[in-house]
């Protein structure tokens, strides 16, 4: 007997009852339970009964006799039926658009929105309905985050829950266990981070999860009260948009670049919202940038070749030609050749 | 816990009937597409479906289902008229989805999006539990910067108007004005790809939407070509595409960097660093990621990006040293 017939048509009876059923009458009627023992027939109720409780199967225990003696069960309709819901054309659209990207499970419970989703199809229909499925051009490509450990990230983010994983950093051959209090999760140029209170390092830190070597897994304890309580003064998007060059230690300053006209617009579009950019003539202009890693901002300052310069400070000019010299050397090629 | 297959298959089969209920001689393909399983599952599905019921389970207990000229009918399963509640865990992923698609796309769609959510909860009459804050728990960064320029070639798509735009090739390191005919939108690796038909080299082209400077939707509509074997197929494919071999090798320090790039074909330890084979057509944009990552990058082959590497970085600094 295949167990998911056994579920459905443990659903279907308990929903059209009209008095709690008793343990007796549902292993009596349903094919797969009268075959077995009744030791047996109990722990596959137990088990499935849990199952759809799992899944939000609303399951009622009620008294069947007034000493209380059998119980009886059953599932309220009106905790069971998803109400109609009735969407325009537009919303319609928009309700695809967050299918497409729960597809690609490139955000955290995207299996859970698809289920969501699942459950609203009835009143969505497919596009195929809608006379001008606007904007249903739009694509969303899968990320390569393992969707477990988001899932379970986020809902320690939200319980409070200590994780502990194992971290590869970036320029560190050696791999860590790190036990993290995770605040927040972020999205940034195309990855995921978990930002929190790293208990190696005693400060907050940032991971991206594609350098966790193994599965997240739970570290603290496992009662009731929270592991630890998330600063009030924590503000994740303060975390979500450092750059590189911001990260790490160092005293911070500012640097002047300057942007020729054929790459200005490039960075004022990526960066205008976050420094402040001012436009010369000629369709370039001047970038004040802050800093804190100089190897960081060299990398970055460097990809763009000829296209920018840094103004002032004078020491940072230094550094940048001091790393062009390098690269020379590097090269064989003769500085002063 | 149930097993993860068994419970997929549960929750689906608890929206499949009442979708066929109120769809009646809805086809297959359309099943298929929307609870996006092949159509061997879904036989399976349907033929599951039938034999379930009421007890006593004769046949006039049993949910009918008829499958005719490839359309389904389901009758006699009026218990199964609408799909199951959301489970809280179910909300708060399709806020957190919700959420994710106004920040990434800023799309027209998003009042449509909001009034939406706002049905469901009405509806439902449910709210996050009081701890989920998804916004205190989740950033996705908007990419406010690429909005205009995506919501202006998405309307174009949606029109089907051809798009004169300023482009800035980062293979060639150079701005470009073409004439495309925009078929699609994807999002992929923290951008926004346009795929269109580029009208003067008559191939399907993908481009980086933040590397589009400047566009214009002109009154010239267009029909989308065939999509087979019409060019590029992937947004991301750039190892093994080229003639030209480089030869890298990356100290130890960019060894983590070097292996999660996508741009190499081929990445293998070598002592402490590694060494790193890339194909291209074009040297200019490989100069700069090497600019980049300065010291920490040896160049093994071929000897003319060595010499041209030494060039730039000599012109380089000659910016810097005249005016020192």
């Amino acid at each position: 007997m295949n167990k998911a017939e056994r579920l459905i048509n443990l659903i279907a009876m308990l929903l059209e009852a009209r008095r709690p059923v008793t343990l007796d009458r549902i292993r009596a009627s349903i094919p797969g339970y009268h075959q077995a023992t009744t030791a047996s027939f109990k722990r596959m109720f137990e088990r499935d009964k849990s199952d759809l409780r799992e899944m939000g199967v609303p399951i009622q225990v009620e008294p069947v006799d007034p000493f209380g003696e059998e119980v009886g069960y059953h599932i309220p309709k009106e905790d069971y039926y998803l109400p109609e819901i009735e969407f325009t054309p537009e919303e319609k659209v928009a309700l695809f658009l967050v299918n497409r990207l729960s597809s690609g499970e490139m955000i955290p419970l995207s299996r859970e929105a698809r289920s969501a989703l699942l459950k609203l199809s009835p009143d969505l229909g497919d596009g195929s309905r809608l006379g001008q499925p606007g904007s249903l051009h739009l694509k969303f490509s899968a990320q390569g985050e393992a969707p477990d450990d988001m899932a379970r990230l986020w809902k320690a983010v939200v319980g409070r829950r200590t994780v502990r994983f194992t971290y590869r950093s970036l320029g560190n051959s050696e791999e860590h266990e790190r036990f993290l209090d995770p605040y927040g999760l972020y999205f940034e140029r195309g990855a995921w981070y978990v930002v929190g209170h790293c208990h190696l390092r005693g400060d907050i830190r940032s991971f991206r999860l594609s350098r966790m070597k193994s599965g997240v897994e739970l570290a603290g304890g496992c009662g009731e009260e929270p592991d630890f309580q998330r600063p009030a003064d924590f503000r994740l998007e303060e975390y979500s948009r450092i750059l590189p060059w911001e990260f790490e230690d160092g005293a911070e300053y500012t640097a002047m670049v300057r942007f020729g006209p054929r790459m200005a617009w490039l960075v004022e579009r990526d960066l205008g919202e976050v420094y402040r950019f001012e436009a010369s003539g000629d369709g370039g202009g001047i970038l004040e940038v802050k800093v804190r890693n100089e190897d960081a901002f060299c990398n970055w300052l460097l990809s763009f070749a000829e296209d920018a310069e840094v103004v002032s400070p004078s020491e940072l000019r230094e550094k940048v030609c001091k790393r062009l010299r390098m690269i020379l050397e590097r090269a064989g090629v003769d500085a002063d050749a | 816990m149930p097993m993860p297959d068994l419970a997929a298959r549960v929750r689906r089969l608890l929206s499949l009937i009442p979708y066929v209920l109120k769809h009646q001689g809805v086809a297959l393909s359309e099943l298929s597409e929307v609870f996006d399983i092949p159509q061997d599952q879904l036989l399976k599905d349907l033929h599951l479906i039938f034999m379930c019921g009421q007890p006593d389970y004769s046949p006039a207990d049993l949910i009918e289902v008829d499958i005719d000229d490839d359309r389904v009918f389901i009758r006699m399963a009026d218990y199964f008229s609408r799909p199951l509640r959301f489970t809280p865990s179910e909300l708060s992923g399709l806020y957190m989805a919700c959420g994710a698609l106004v920040k990434l796309s800023g799309l027209p769609s998003s009042p449509a999006l909001l009034s939406a959510m706002k049905k469901i909860e009405k509806v439902l009459d449910m709210s996050l539990p009081a701890e989920v804050n998804i916004e205190e728990s989740v950033e996705v960064r908007p990419l406010s910067p690429e909005h205009r320029i995506l919501g202006k070639l998405s309307s174009a798509a949606d029109r089907r108007r051809v798009v004169e735009m300023e482009y800035y090739t980062y293979g060639r390191d150079e701005l470009t004005r073409r004439k495309v005919h925009p078929l699609s939108l994807e999002f992929g690796m923290g951008h926004w790809y346009l795929r269109a038909w580029d009208e003067k080299r008559g191939k399907v082209r993908i481009f980086r939407v933040d590397r589009v400077k400047d566009l214009r939707v002109t009154r010239k509509t267009f029909e989308p070509v065939p999509e087979e074997g019409t060019g590029e197929s992937g947004p991301y494919g750039a190892a093994e595409k080229g003639e030209i071999e480089v030869r890298l090798r990356f100290s130890p320090s960019l060894a983590g960097w070097a292996g999660e790039q996508r741009l190499f074909s081929r990445v293998e330890e070598e002592g402490d660093g590694v060494s790193c084979i890339l194909y291209t057509d074009n040297l200019s944009w490989v100069e700069r990621e090497l600019l980049k990552y300065g010291p920490q990058v040896e160049v093994i082959s071929p000897p003319e990006l060595k010499r041209r590497l030494g060039d730039r970085a000599r012109r380089l600094l000659s910016i810097y040293e005249d005016e020192v």
